[in-house]
């Protein structure tokens, strides 16, 4: 309180001095956590370049020093487990992007027009059926497993993918389409208006207006689905019951409880199973930090 | 004539609405709420699994019998499931809440590299979660791996990690935070969206740093904080991906999550009944928690004047 009375202390200049502190300070510290968090990358990066015996030798080297040069080890591990029986990495990597692909698209298309009508359109019952879909966000996946188990096993859908792919023609999940619809909602009415006196119908305004002006939060949504499809390793182990089948996360967990001792081998995997990932993310990453921003989280 | 219109007009915009709705009717009543109706009524039956060969009996009702299994067998030991749960979920949530927001502000400034360090505190939670625990409990072996080294290089206690049942939910927890990297993006986003009006402000009146943290942005940000939370929550509470991959449960009984248990009893004991009982205690507890954060939430959230509910 005293600090109002008085009048401002200390010239522009200690003031500019001490922002500039300050984003120094926050930049170190920054820096700091931020090596952190990527030396466990690092570190399982640096040893599936490395034989098995100098993963662990102690005191550990730094860089992926061995008996032979990392080019040499990382030529050896990665063909080597990807050519094994064990980890048959590329018919596994087709396999997930068999499953992640549709999902991608059915869910981000189901997401984009469910999204359209709660942002634009008035119907009967919206509130209600709105309110659902947000409920349904918080329902845990889990709960309803067991008798999607039921309901897949009786109509004879176990072991193959329709289960882990059907759920997305359905909206692509709750949260997909909450954030769609506060993207759109973000986007001046006018435009519609325009395109509605231009004589297009409902559809024809949501594909070409409102969808080429939310194109971040498409990319942000797409991604999304494709994380959660790639990931999900509790559905998968689920409904997946044949070798041929298996994804890549749960091939490598499968691989993982097999030769526990072939470290090697299993940090490739390990890394030649976050590889598909990132590159999405590379792909997206210039719209996703747009894209979150941009849907208005504030209300 | 002009109400007709409207009506007419008003007709065909509802009609267009249904249509683009089917997915999402679909999705809620055949995948969402329907399924959760069929867990409770699942949980009342002894189905199992091999209720689905041909010729088998047809399961019978067994009214809560399954209930009264779960929480008096001391071989389901359900109540140690409901207790690490909620305490890895709780345990996690604030950790990553606190450290997101944390690295959201300290991001939010000034510096160069900006976009790169968001993208590093990010990729953590892209990566698969089962190959991130696999990598991890390398890592943290208690003997050889790098962690260890490294605190005994700083001089403090090797920990055993994933190896004793006092540490691995400790450990879960960090691995956690280290993964959370989706919070900071959502807190980064509500920063941007923090009047800077309130800052400026704050600051010609001579308050301080910590006076602007805890009089604007904290309040500012209380809406995102609790999205956060919430959001959290459902994802941690869920937890089973560890279990699934490296710990099995254990050490003994220490990381036997809801969700595992769950799933151990329908899909290795086959005992779907049993199971359905587990899920739907399971969504009660987690609706409890959400309720409780719901309720509280009121007392704490700001909601600036004007422009909020939309």
């Amino acid at each position: 309180m005293s600090g109002m009375t008085k009048p401002i202390r200390g010239s522009l200049h200690s003031k500019k001095r001490n922002k500039l502190l300050a984003d120094v300070f926050s930049f170190i510290t920054i820096v700091i956590i931020a090596a952190v968090i990527i030396l466990p990358m690092y570190w399982m990066f640096r040893s599936s370049v490395m034989g098995s015996l100098d993963i662990f030798k102690a005191p550990p080297d730094f860089l992926p020093m061995g008996t032979i040069n990392p080019l040499e080890w990382l030529w050896r591990n990665y063909a080597e487990v990807a050519n094994s029986t064990a980890f048959n990495y590329f018919q596994f990597l087709l396999n997930s992007l068999t499953i992640s692909v549709p999902c991608v698209v059915f869910g981000t298309a189901t997401a984009i027009s469910c999204a359209y009508a709660f942002a634009r359109l008035r119907f009967k019952g919206k509130g209600f059926l709105f309110s659902l879909c947000v409920g349904s966000m918080l329902l845990p996946t889990m709960v309803t497993l067991i008798p999607l188990y039921i309901a897949w096993s009786y109509l004879g859908f176990v072991d193959s993918y329709v289960p882990l792919i059907l759920p997305y023609l359905c909206g692509g999940g709750a949260f997909n389409i909450f954030l769609l619809r506060q993207f759109i909602k973000s986007i001046p009415r006018e435009l519609d208006e325009a395109a509605k006196i231009d004589g297009a119908g409902y559809f024809r305004t949501l594909v070409s207006v409102i969808v080429p002006s939310i194109k971040p939060a498409i990319i942000v949504v797409a991604l999304l689905i494709f994380i959660t499809t790639w990931n999900d390793l509790l559905q998968q182990m689920v409904y997946i019951q044949s070798r041929e089948q298996y994804t890549l996360v749960l091939g490598l967990t499968v691989f993982f409880s097999m030769f526990k001792a072939d470290y090697a081998g299993i940090f490739a995997a390990t890394i030649l199973t976050f590889i598909p990932g990132l590159l999405v993310y590379l792909f997206g990453q210039r719209y996703f930090v747009e894209g979150i921003v941009m849907t208005g989280m504030k209300n | 004539m002009k109400k007709r219109k409207r009506s007419i007009i008003a007709i065909k915009e509802q009609r267009a609405a249904y249509i683009f709705l089917i997915p999402a009717l679909l999705g809620l009543s055949f995948i969402t709420y329907l399924p959760l109706l069929a867990a409770f009524g699942v949980g009342l039956t002894d189905l199992r699994v091999s209720h689905f060969f041909p010729n088998a009996p047809t399961p019978e009702f067994v009214g809560f019998a399954n209930y009264t299994e779960i929480f008096t067998n001391p071989m389901i030991d359900f109540g140690n499931s409901i207790l690490i749960t909620v305490y890895f979920a709780l345990f996690a949530v604030i950790s990553s809440v606190i450290y997101s927001m944390i690295i959201a502000m300290l991001l939010n400034r000034k510096m160069p590299g900006r976009g790169f360090f968001r993208s590093v505190f990010y990729v953590p939670y892209i990566l698969p979660a089962a190959a991130v625990m696999i990598g991890w409990s390398f890592l943290m072996d208690p003997t050889n791996g790098i962690v260890n080294v490294i605190l005994k290089q700083l001089g403090l206690q090797p920990s055993l990690f994933f190896s004793s049942s006092e540490t691995v939910i400790p450990t879960l927890v960090l691995i956690a935070v280290w993964t959370s990297g989706n919070l900071i993006v959502i807190f980064l986003a509500g920063l941007q969206n923090v009047p800077r009006v309130y800052q400026e402000a704050a600051e010609i009146d001579g308050a301080n740093y910590l006076q602007r943290l805890r009089h604007i942005t904290i309040p500012c940000m209380t809406p995102i904080i609790f999205y956060n939370i919430l959001m959290s929550l459902v994802v941690n509470i869920q937890v089973v991906i560890p279990a699934l991959s490296i710990t099995k449960g254990g050490p003994g009984r220490s990381s036997m999550f809801m969700t595992f248990l769950m799933y151990e009893e329908a899909f290795r004991g086959g005992r779907l009944g049993r199971a359905s009982a587990i899920a739907f205690v399971f969504f009660i507890i987690a609706a409890i928690l959400a309720a409780i954060l719901f309720i509280t939430s009121k007392s704490w959230i700001f909601y600036e004047g004007g422009d909020d509910k939309k």
